[in-house]
């Protein structure tokens, strides 16, 4: 019965479009599905937030000139609270909706969690993920559009031994993909500089309590302590730091880059050290700063870290690929994708290689000012 | 040595904050054999008012120590009410009906909580202001000490001695006690029970709402998702005390926040909730009520 029922209902859909069809009147193209799979709550919820934003900002303007191909483009949302169960949930249901590229999400392990169900999908994956085990697959469909831990890595063991000579390093991660994958490659990378990792600990993330280990860090007398974590939980071992009496300087791994970091850490923050490339004001190219304008003027905000950008990078470089391929099939645009010289991004100029992983980014190393801003420690800025 | 103080004052700290909480669902559980499940909700609900307080008066000229009795003041009451609402609307009605329908009413509640906390004052970290109390800290044998600490602890323990004396020597703690044991032969010897439980959802959720002001406090930041973590820590010291039991939730808060703090110190971070948990099972494998429980295995 109730086969029979369908099968009459998609006959009198069948006619009504044929009529449609024969009495002339034009169907609007179908618009071009782009989805973002981010933390829209949660801990996260900013940085999913501000990825959301910078991609439907992005479509808008995109659609005011007419969108692409002569199509619209649609942005279907999908809130994966940073959470691996939660991803793989929304990169099924994106799937289902009929996205062509899904931009986001913000965690590796999101990321990670979601990649097989795109690359089964022939989705593409574009994501601010920096572990290098997003990279193990050599999935066709994936594109990091943030650094590569790897390039991060060399750069803070490069900072922390040889250009501020700090003696005993003690590493603090907590169990998220990425950043214990961060800290795995600092503590080789800083061995190889010849520089003395006293001690790798780890925190449970949003725990909040974690004097208890800082109490045991303290002990050791370490000069520095690096983490590799997010900033919900760096801004409070900052301040925990300072409250235990703890001399050790802080550097940070680039989750850190958050204007939260400062407010969470608050009179502490000042004179901490975080590592990434430059923060969304400090970011120097033109097309930067229109967008940053762009994002103020609609949102009353700044974007709250150069992820929102990476992955407003990740956006671009897809409609881009739309544009020059006249096409939305997957294999053509993952082609142009890989095979991209460079790519003149909001965050810099950058490549894909052959696994997806972005090539070419400047990393610096940024004090925290008083007032939560930045101030680039080194490389020594070049003069305007 | 300075080591080993500091871990102990950690230990501490969290351990009163812990044990506030837990306080809650052990009374709960006492009179009306119900985990309520919503309880560490209700607290986080507490330091987000108190934020609101805080955040919203500051500027206006009053001084730190007035403007933070206040929030105090407010967060008690208002989630004095919201507990009482609370069993109203989502265990009243099922007070007759298997435990099991209660119990998911109680998970229910917990995730309205939650999630209304989200679409009121939004899904981001929110941070307390700067500045609240005085940043004094005390050095102590190679221990640093701060006044929030020092204030956490005394509080804890002034509040928990005072919970003792009213539920030991008063009248109304006499009807308590009797409504736990038996709450038909306690009606029966003219005590009014309803009364009994609404009393224990204004007290509960009240030490609630100072414990979640604390943990806001001593950490600085408060987001809608921490009910569940606290939730779930207070419960753990309510079970290792040995449910229903009132000493028995304060000295289970304040062992499993010294607990954590030596897995972490001595032994290894990433083995820190591991440790505490093999511990909890460890003392209920010998002490299937709790440290200090009695007769629970009995009223099923």
């Amino acid at each position: 019965m109730m086969r029979r029922i369908t099968i009459g209902a998609g006959a009198g859909f069948g006619v009504a479009l044929g009529l449609l069809g024969a009495t002339g009147v034009a169907r609007a193209a179908p618009p071009i599905r782009i989805g973002v799979q981010a933390p829209i709550t949660g801990t996260y919820a900013d940085e999913g937030q501000g990825i959301e934003r910078a991609v439907k900002l992005l479509a808008a303007e995109q659609n005011a000139k007419g969108g692409l191909l002569g199509r619209k483009i649609e942005v279907k949302v999908c809130d994966d609270q940073g959470e691996a169960a939660q991803a793989a949930i929304c990169a099924r249901q994106l799937v289902n909706d009929h996205v062509i590229a899904v931009i986001g999400s913000y965690t590796s392990g999101a990321a990670l969690a979601a990649q097989p169900i795109y690359a089964r999908a022939d989705v593409i994956q574009t994501s601010d993920g920096t572990s290098n085990e997003l990279l193990k697959h050599g999935y066709r469909t994936w594109f990091g559009n943030a650094a590569p831990n790897s390039a991060e890595a060399k750069f803070t063991a490069h900072y922390l031994v040889d250009v501020r000579h700090f003696g005993k390093i003690a590493v603090l991660t907590d169990h998220s993909s990425f950043a214990t994958g961060l800290a795995d490659a600092v503590v080789a990378d800083v061995k190889a500089d010849h520089g003395d990792v006293i001690d790798k600990s780890f925190i449970n993330a949003g725990s909040q309590n974690f004097s208890p280990v800082l109490t045991k860090l303290k002990a050791m007398h370490p000069d520095v302590l690096y983490f590799s974590g997010y900033y919900s939980d760096g801004g409070l071992i900052r301040a925990q730091m300072v409250q235990l009496g703890m001399k050790a300087a802080f550097v940070g791994g680039d989750a850190n880059q958050n204007v939260a970091f400062a407010k969470i850490a608050g009179p502490a923050a000042a004179g901490s050290v975080i590592i990434n490339v430059p923060a969304p004001a400090d970011l120097p190219y033109p097309v930067a700063k229109t967008f940053v304008a762009a994002y103020k003027a609609k949102y009353g905000a700044l974007p709250p870290s150069v992820f929102t950008l990476t992955n407003a990078d990740g956006m671009r470089a897809v409609m881009q690929a739309i544009a020059a391929t006249k096409s939305v099939k997957p294999a053509k645009l993952e082609a142009y994708l890989h095979g991209m010289k460079s790519f003149q991004g909001l965050t810099g100029t950058f490549a894909w290689n052959a696994k997806g992983e972005r090539t070419g980014s400047p990393f610096v190393a940024f004090e925290v000012q008083k007032d939560g801003s930045y101030r680039i420690l080194y490389p020594a800025p070049t003069a305007g | 040595m300075g080591t080993f103080i500091q871990q102990v004052v950690n230990g501490l700290t969290v351990g009163g904050i812990y044990a506030l909480i837990a306080l809650g669902y052990t009374m709960v559980y006492g009179v009306m054999r119900l985990i309520n499940f919503a309880h560490g909700d209700l607290c986080i609900l507490g330091a987000f008012v108190g934020l609101s307080l805080l955040t919203g008066a500051a500027g206006s000229g009053h001084t730190g120590a007035a403007l933070l009795l206040l929030a105090f003041v407010v967060s008690i009451i208002a989630i004095a009410v919201a507990g009482v609402v609370l069993e109203r609307i989502a265990y009243r009605p099922l007070r007759k009906a298997d435990r099991l329908a209660a119990v998911v009413s109680a998970l229910g509640a917990s995730l309205m909580i939650e999630n209304g906390i989200m679409l009121v004052w939004g899904p981001q970290v929110h941070v307390f202001p700067a500045g609240l109390l005085p940043a004094t800290t005390w050095h102590f044998a190679g221990a640093t000490i701060s006044f929030v600490q020092v204030m956490i602890i005394l509080a804890s323990l002034v509040l928990m001695a005072a919970l003792y004396a009213f539920v030991n020597h008063t009248r109304f703690g006499t009807a308590i006690r009797a409504a736990a044991i038996d709450q038909d032969a306690a009606r029966l010897m003219g005590i009014n029970v309803n009364r009994v439980i609404t009393s224990v959802f204004i007290i509960g959720p009240g030490l609630g709402a100072i414990g979640g002001l604390f943990i806001g406090i001593y950490y600085r930041e408060a987001y809608f998702t921490m009910g569940w973590t606290y939730g779930l820590y207070a419960f753990i010291a309510a079970i290792l005390g040995g449910i229903g039991n009132i000493p028995g939730a304060m000295l289970g808060g304040v062992l499993l926040g010294l607990f954590n703090a030596f897995a972490a110190g001595y032994v290894s971070s990433s083995w820190q909730d591991a440790i505490t948990f093999g511990l909890l099972i460890a003392i209920l494998l010998v002490r299937p009520s709790g440290l200090l429980g009695e007769r629970v295995a009995e009223k099923v």
